[in-house]
Order: C-alpha cells, then structure tokens, then sequence
C-alpha cells in the first residue's frame, strides 16, 4: 500500500474560492439591480410611481416573452454562447409574425385565422433554424444569422418596409383592457411565465432539456433523444416570437419596421438572467429579472433625460460583462 | 436452464479497411462478475459500444437474457436493464446529484416533478448502497472523481438495472475508493446481477472478477477463472509475444546525461519523477491511460509548468514557461494527434517541414528559399517521405508518411533531446519500421530520446531503459535484457504493488 500513493486532484483548493467567487457574482448582481433602483428612485422623478412601475412590466412584457424564448434556447443547448446554440434569428422572426398577422388582418381573414397564421410562420422559422443547427450541423451563430436574414427579407417583402397599421376588438383588450387594476400585457408576462416555470423547472421535459445542454454526450447516454429537444427547443423559440409578434402589433395597433433590433436587449436579458442563478444556468425567474432590470433601465434613462441611445450602449456593455463575468467564473 | 444475461456470438465490426472485431464472442451469465481484458485496440471498447448501441456490427447476434436484439440504440438497451458505466463520467455538470440519479426516471406527482421524493430517494439510495452522506442537491461539478462514479452507478441502481457494464471504473479512484466499489459491486452479484467489468489493472481482475474474457487483435482467445490461471498466464494470453524483424538493431555508445530530472511534480497527475536521458539513448516511458507518462513527457516540453522538482539541460537548471523555451533549448516534440498539434495539413510537405526551423533558413528576415529546398529535399530523401515533391499537401499524404513529415519538421531544427508520444499509433507496420529506423538514427547521432508508447512490444524493443509509471510514480525500472512485456504490463497494471503489498 505504500509502495503506491495516488496522487488526487486536489478539489478542496479551489473548489471554496469557487464557491465563494460564485457567490460573489450572485450578490453583486442583486446588489446592482438594487443600487440602480435606489438610484432612480432618488434622482429620476416619478420613477417610484405605480402608473411607472406598471408601465415598465408592460414594457419588459414583450422583451420577457422573447428573452424566455431565447432562454429556453440556451438551455437545451448549452449556455457558452461561443460553443452552445443560440437564436439570433428571434427578434428578426418576431418581426415577421407580426408582419404575417397585420398583412392578414389588412386582408380582411380575422384574428382566427391569422393569429395562427403568425405563431405557424414562427413555428416554421423556428424548424429551419432546428434544421440548420441540428441536421446541416451547422454552427448555430451562423445558422441562426442565415435564417435570421431569411426573415427579415420576408418581413420587408410582405410589408414592403412600411407600417401596416391593425384594428381589432382583441388588440384592444390586448392593448387597453385591465383585470384586477392589472393591464392584459403584464398578465400575459405572469401567466406565460407561471407557465414557462412549470414546464422548465418542474417537468419531467424541462429537466432533459436541461441535461441536453448540460452535456449532450451524458443526455445521450442516457438514453435521450437530443436531436428532438434542441429542434424543439428552436421551435418553441419560434413559437414564442409568434405569440410575441401579437402583443407587438397589439401595443403599437401595426405592424412596424425594426422589430429586429429587440436581439440586444433580448440576448442581454437571457444572459444577465444566468447572473441571477444559483448554478449560473439560464433560469425563467433570473430571465425574467433580468428583463424587468433592462426595462427599467431604459425607463430610468428616459425619465433621467438621458438620450436613449446609451440604452444600447448599455446592454452591449452588460453582454460582454456578463459574458466575461460567467465564463471567468467558470474556469476559476 | 435460464438463458445468458448477455449472449455476443460472432461479432464482427469493420471501420473502412481495419478490422475492430473478428468473430469475437462474449458470454456472461448473472450472478457473475465478468473480466473483460485485452491491450489497447484488441477491441474491448469496440464490442462495448456495439452493445450500448453506439455502434452498429457489420454482423453477428446478440441477445440479452435470451432476447435476441436486432437494432441496438442507447435507450433501447437501457430498456433492456443493460447500464453502462462510462469510463468518462458522463453527467451533466450543471445537474444536481438527485436529477443526474433520476434523470429520465423522474418521480412526478401529476405533470410535476416531485423534487422533495427525488431527493429523499437519491439520498436513501446512496446510503443504501454505499453508506454515503451526500446532500442530493450538491452539482454534480462540485463532485470528486470518486463521487461522479457513485452517482452514475446509483442511476443505474435507480433504474433497476439488471445487467451492469462498468468500462476501467477504478482508473481514477484511489485505493479506499476502489475498496468500497468492490464490496458494492459483491453486494450487486450476490443480489443476482450481472457485472461486465473491463479494466487494464491486473491485480483488480484478479480480486474482483469471477470468469474473464480475453481480447486480442479483436477476437477472444480464451475464457478463463483468473484465480485458476494467475496474471501471468492472462497476460501472455493478451500479448502472445512473436517478434518478428520489425525492430531493427543498433550499435550505439551511450555517452554522458543531457538532461536530467529531478523530482519532477505535477499535481493530480505525478509525483517525484527522476531520470537521467542520456546522449544515444532511448528511455522508454510506459504506464496505463492516465498514469501520467504523457503530462511527464508535456512537462519536459514546457506544456505544463511542474509544481516542484527540476529539470537541468547540459548542467543548467531551465524553466520552461513554454514549448517555445524547449524548441530554443534544444528539446523537440513529436506529438501523439498530428493532425492536432503535429502538422498542419492544409499547407504542403516543405512548408511544414520548416516551420520549425525557419530561423536557420532566413536571412535578413527573409527566408532562403534555396537553402529551405535544398534542406527539405534531403529530408524527404532521408525519410523515405513517399511523396511527388515537397509542394504536395500533407493531407494527400497517407498517415505514416504524415507521422514522417512530423518527424522531419524537428529533425530539420538539429535538437538533442527527443520527445515522442506514440509516434507509431495509427500507422502502418511499414511506416512503422521507417519510425523506428529514424529513432535509431537520432540516437546513433548522439541525441536523447524519450519514448512514451502504450505498445509494450515496441517499448521491449526499442528502448535502452524503460521506466514504468503507475498511478503518478515510477515504479519499475529495467535495463535492456531485462525488460520484457509481460513484465512490462504486470508492472504497468499494478502486479508489482501488489506483491510489494503481501509483503508489507
């Protein structure tokens, strides 16, 4: 026995400076969006109002749906956004729907036929990019950009890059209509998101996803069909940028060019959400913390006066801290 | 009479020209802890994976408890009770110990995962089988090495698993890890399980494994009682030792140390490894998969930096912070991936081949295209490189002429020390030959080589001096005429602790 004497990998060094490191971020993260609500609440006036504070919710609806979208991307592929899967082609497929849904609904076919019309469109979107991805086996950044480009050409090709403006009875409940003082909009982020927790964090669906981005050999191994979840995973994201492209059109009464920008501030919020995480993973609830913080970020800005360019700035600036932030966390 | 757990009869796998699997048979009956042993690339892993349904049989039949199964998939052999234990651990790392033990098996209350019964069962499990305390909602990236193994194997208990396959299960264990794997794996047999257990360590073949299989060049060549036949007869049956003229003889002095090491550490990987290479020599260095011979041999070309211990070139102490330090002092690699680190395919022969050396070359900044050719063509004609010319593409090459370009690139840069990692794997025995023609002619040209290679044939042959390394340490050291490869591999798979252990 002697003779031989394993030499173990040490875990204990680092794995306490790990721990604490983690829990470092986690704070600092919570302490942040805590300053910055301070902060507003003391210099930016009307901040604290309730009409304000319902507005941002309904606001970072929008954002949150497509974020969740983005989030359930991430965790069926993998959260190192320089390795793993992501959907840049969200925000543009967002556009697209709403383009399908306000040219339908200017045609005259009505909301049961052109709401499903839009969440198909997505839906469709959302299988090319499963195709690229998991059958072409084409690296996602690339393949999400391709498809990305494939539908905002569609969206400027149906709407001819003008507005297309939408009257309906359910865009106005949509868009106006309250229940309990709360509006439709913020209720569609609370029961989407109660949803998205059930179905994420507490079924049996939620959690192989999680183990096919966690590490796709072991889910293999285990006897699980990744190829079907990551394609499920791309379909859902289209899904959600189809109901998604309803409210949109619903808040503006359009359908309107530049939907494709909301990718920055979705990538930001389904990043920084991991911030919020015990395990750093993509979270819903982190998710959706992180869009409430990016919207009232935006809000603050406003109401500071604040030009609303250094909004993008911004969120460019939390992606890359984020980004560095997680990884170095991950390595040390 | 109950049918076999697991019948393999006439396996044979085929990848393009090689031949993984010849007709090879595997019987394993319940209640038995089966061996399954052979060198690396008779075919162990091979029939492994055709029967987790990771790779397909050219053909052959296999029936698991007298059920023949045409189309394996890996969910459809777990369906079949069969679970393999990976030698990588194959867990998600951002799981927890409950959702890696029950993933796919999820206790649920309606479309709810009941995560409060998952971790209580995880943790009743794991104290069941293995007397451990562990919070079921550690990460499994928290986890030891020892800890991940326990977790797979408790999925697999999970999962009423009926037939279990553990691939080399102990190779990152340390000894009162491996102690209480067996007294688990005792329990399992004597519950009526089967166990296929595939290790290179002899000494746990002997004392865990009641019938072992032996592999050699991808068929079985034989089925025996280890207790009955010993190590020494399971060896000889795995390398049947016939060799042929394919190791050329030389006549070299060997002259004074270049370099020695002293003390040499790397934590987690070896510990206190001490040698001298001296001028003409070729020191072999051998252990099993993870024993350390390779971070030895990354340490000495500055890819690790060691921990504690030295390394003095010609009498001065260096420091290698990087390959580079070695290549400007003289050290040269030649790397075992040479698609991944030995030569880049996509330029031609003679642009790899200076590469390394384009500094003699150069003149005022400037590269000496004449002298470059005139360097690269005389060592292509040296080597015996089958190639039209020196603009030919390496990847046009076939793999023993690309391991020769390899080759070729360090001996253009005149270094003394040599490194090799497996130069031969993946070649074939023509090339081979050239390799170690080449390797003859460093050393009879005043060079030190070190030689690390799994081929224990090529290592008896080849070498003036081999020092075996187990488990991070040298533990054996024989001089030309004594090595032998049973030897060799008694030592490398732990036989000489093992008797060091009865006498302690």
């Amino acid at each position: 026995m002697t003779a031989v004497e394993h030499v173990p990998a040490t875990k204990s060094g680092w794995f306490n400076s790990k721990v604490f490191a983690k829990l470092a971020i986690r704070l600092g993260a919570f302490a942040a969006f805590a300053g910055i609500m301070i902060y507003f609440a003391l210099t930016a006036r009307g901040f604290t109002s309730t009409y304000n504070m319902i507005n941002v919710v309904e606001q970072s609806a929008i954002l949150g749906f497509l974020a969740f979208a983005m989030t359930v991307v991430f965790i069926g592929t993998g959260t190192d956004v320089q390795k793993g899967g992501i959907d840049l082609s969200i925000a543009a497929n967002a556009g697209l729907c709403a383009a399908v849904y306000a040219v339908m609904m200017r045609e005259g076919y009505g909301n049961f036929v052109a709401i499903p019309a839009a969440i198909g469109t997505g839906m469709v979107i959302g299988f090319f990019n499963g195709l690229a991805v998991v059958t072409l086996k084409i690296m996602p950044l690339l393949g999400t950009l391709a498809v990305m480009n494939i539908a905002a050409g569609l969206e400027l090709t149906l709407t001819e890059n003008t507005v297309v403006p939408v009257q309906s009875d359910l865009m106005n409940v949509l868009a106006f209509g309250r229940f309990l003082g709360i509006s439709t909009l913020a209720w569609c982020l609370i029961i989407g998101s109660v949803l998205l927790v059930w179905a994420v964090h507490y079924s049996k669906i939620g959690l192989r996803l999680y183990a096919v981005g966690g590490h796709i050999e072991a889910a293999r191994a285990a006897g699980i069909n990744t190829g079907r979840y990551v394609y499920g995973a791309y379909i859902f994201s289209g899904f959600m940028a189809g109901v998604a492209s309803i409210l949109i059109v619903s808040r503006l009464s359009s359908s309107t060019p530049g939907t494709g920008l909301m990718l920055l501030p979705i990538l930001a919020a389904a990043l920084l959400g991991t911030v919020f995480s015990r395990r750093f993973i993509p979270t819903i609830g982190g998710t959706l913390l992180a869009a409430l913080f990016i919207g009232f970020l935006a809000n603050g800005f406003q109401l500071l006066g604040i030009s609303s360019y250094w909004v993008s700035g911004v969120q460019g600036a939390l992606i890359l801290l984020v980004v560095t932030v997680t990884s170095f966390a991950k390595k040390h | 009479m109950t049918a076999a757990a697991i019948e393999m009869r006439s396996i044979n796998k085929v990848f393009g020209p090689v031949k993984a699997l010849d007709d090879a048979d595997l019987l394993v009956e319940s209640g038995t802890i089966h061996g399954l042993v052979g060198q690396n690339g008779a075919g162990k892993s091979t029939i492994i994976k055709i029967l987790a349904g990771i790779y397909r049989r050219t053909s052959g039949e296999v029936s698991v408890f007298g059920k023949p199964l045409d189309q394996i998939t890996p969910a459809s052999i777990e369906a079949e009770g069969v679970h393999f234990i990976h030698q990588d651990r194959l867990l998600v790392p951002t799981a927890t110990v409950a959702e890696a033990i029950f993933l796919r098996n999820e206790p649920r209350i309606g479309p709810f995962i009941n995560y409060a019964a998952m971790n209580r069962q995880a943790s009743e499990l794991l104290k069941l089988y293995f007397n451990l305390d562990l919070n079921p909602r550690t990460l499994i990236s928290e986890l030891s090495t020892a800890q991940q193994k326990i977790v797979q194997i408790t999925r697999a208990l999970a999962h009423h698993a009926k037939i279990l396959v553990l691939d080399e299960p102990t190779a990152a264990l340390v000894s009162k890890e491996v102690e209480s794997l067996f007294s688990v794996l005792r329990r399992l047999k004597a519950e009526g399980l089967a166990i296929v257990f595939i290790s290179h360590y002899m000494s746990e073949i002997l004392e865990i494994c009641d019938v072992v299989t032996v592999l050699r060049n991808g068929t079985d060549v034989g089925v025996v009682d280890p207790s009955e036949v010993g190590i020494q007869k399971i060896v000889e049956m795995m390398t049947n030792r016939n060799t042929s003229e394919m190791y050329p003889r030389r006549d070299v002095e060997i002259g004074a140390p270049i370099m020695s090491v002293k003390n040499l550490s790397v934590d987690g990987h070896f510990k206190d490894v001490s040698f001298d290479i001296r001028a003409g020599e070729i020191v072999g260095l051998t252990g099993l998969l993870g024993s350390g011979d390779k971070e030895v041999l990354n340490t000495l070309f500055g890819q690790i930096s060691p921990d504690a211990g030295e390394i003095i070139l010609h009498d001065k102490k260096q420091k290698f912070r990087s390959p580079v330090d070695a290549v400007n002092n003289g050290v040269a690699k030649i790397p075992e991936d040479r698609r991944a680190h030995g030569v880049a395919t996509g330029l031609s022969v003679g642009e790899n081949m200076s590469l390394a050396s384009l500094g003699q070359m150069s003149k005022n900044g400037f590269v000496d295209r004449k002298k470059e050719a005139g360097v690269i063509d005389g060592l292509i004609r040296d080597l015996g490189i089958k190639t039209p010319d020196r603009h030919t593409l390496v990847k046009n090459l076939s793999g023993g002429n690309q391991q020769k370009v390899v080759v070729g690139k360090w001996l253009g840069c005149n270094s003394e020390i040599y490194l090799l990692d497996e130069p031969t794997v993946a070649v074939d025995v023509g090339a081979k030959v050239e390799i170690y023609n080449l390797m003859n002619r460093l050393a009879s040209e005043g060079k030190g080589l070190v030689f690390v290679s799994s081929d224990l044939e090529e290592v008896t042959e080849m070498c003036d001096r081999v020092l075996v390394i187990y488990r991070g340490r040298i533990i054996a050291e024989y001089k030309r005429g004594e090595i032998d490869a049973d030897r060799l591999l008694a030592a490398a798979s732990g036989a000489v602790t093992d008797t060091e252990r009865k006498r302690a």
